[in-house]
């Protein structure tokens, strides 16, 4: 079991970044052409965007604490 | 140090993983004491940064110059960068009363965290889960109080139940917004900074010390050893992501810090 434990928190780090992965693409993604569409816009869209991305990747990060403490 | 260049065993292995990464989490040896307070690297690293942020401010604002220099003028663009686009841009008018705060907060993880790629020291303190920690609680404490401050004891169910919330619902939304907002918020706050600059001092270490390792084992690797080069290459490249991800994360704890603030001050919304 001992030798197993490694790998096995490596892949639930793996299964928990799928998701924000995903999530900050789209929230990029949506950035990027709410920027195109509207120049003038793009101060307020840049900051509502790295507050997406935040509370996004937090997910990601609670499962690279849980890889260490695993 | 995480790894021991003499467990490395480059003939087998293509990178040095670290054996022990609980490290990470536990209590060096102290340097030395003052008044039986043990005093570690981290703690005199802590102070270092206390004394870089109020120098900065202090010799960036001695001299109030009509012509800036270029110290001066680097100084009060990033003080006038958090108090218009975070205190002001984000909280409001009345945001101006935060902004001492936002600013130490700011330049204080910045300096620490800008630690991770200073030459000699390369330990970022914001990886010691006690110092993230200890910041995101006093933001907790912050928002807490100029909610309770603004609204009284209305505070608490007002953030719980957005208005609009069917009476049905109200058990489900009060619980989970209770938790997402007492205890979630700081938690993920704090592991934020942690786990970014974990991630990157873990990653830094790896890459370079291998590099360092496989150059220096020449002797006994032979050609091999020339992917140390290959290692200090994408280790100098992660080096110039790092100091992105260093000022990327020093802005969003003091944005969100503001963010929930602002929550507090405006439910609203």
């Amino acid at each position: 079991m001992e030798a197993i434990s490694g790998s096995l928190a490596l892949i639930g780090y793996g299964l928990a970044a799928i998701g924000p992965g995903i999530g900050i693409g789209i929230i990029a993604g949506s950035a990027v052409d709410a920027m195109a569409r509207q120049p003038e816009a793009a101060g307020m869209v840049r900051t509502t965007m790295f507050l997406g991305i935040a509370f996004t990747e937090a997910l990601a990060l609670i499962g690279f604490v849980l890889f260490f403490l695993a | 140090m995480i790894l021991a260049s003499e467990e490395c065993d480059l003939t087998e292995n293509a990178v040095c993983a670290p054996t022990e990464v609980t490290e990470l989490f536990e209590f060096r040896e102290p340097i030395f004491e003052i008044l039986g307070f043990p005093i570690t690297r981290t703690v005199v690293l802590i102070f270092l940064a206390a004394v870089i942020v109020v120098g900065l401010v202090f010799f960036g604002l001695r001299r109030q110059a009509v012509v800036p220099g270029k110290f001066q003028v680097a100084m009060e663009s990033l003080m006038g960068f958090v108090r218009d686009e975070v205190a002001i841009g984000i909280i409001g008018p009345e945001g101006i009363k935060y902004y001492p705060y936002l600013l130490s907060l700011f330049l204080f993880i910045l300096v620490g965290n800008f630690f991770e790629v200073t030459p000699f020291i390369n330990f970022p303190i914001t990886s010691r889960m006690a110092i993230p920690m200890f910041l995101a609680l006093v933001t907790y404490v912050i928002f807490i109080s100029a909610g309770l401050k603004r609204q009284g004891y209305r505070y608490v169910t007002e953030i719980i139940w957005p208005p609009g919330v069917p009476l049905l619902l109200k058990p489900l939304v009060g619980i989970i917004e209770f938790f997402s907002i007492f205890f979630i918020r700081p938690f993920s706050l704090a592991v934020r900074l942690f786990a970014n600059l974990v991630a990157g001092h873990v990653m830094l270490t790896v890459l370079l010390v291998t590099g360092v390792v496989a150059l220096s084992s020449f002797s006994t690797i032979g050609g091999k050893a020339l992917f140390g080069i290959a290692w200090w290459g994408i280790g100098l490249a992660i080096f110039m992501f790092e100091v992105i991800v260093i000022i990327l994360q020093a802005y969003i704890f003091t944005l969100l810090s503001a963010v929930y603030i602002e929550t507090s001050l405006h439910p609203q919304h």
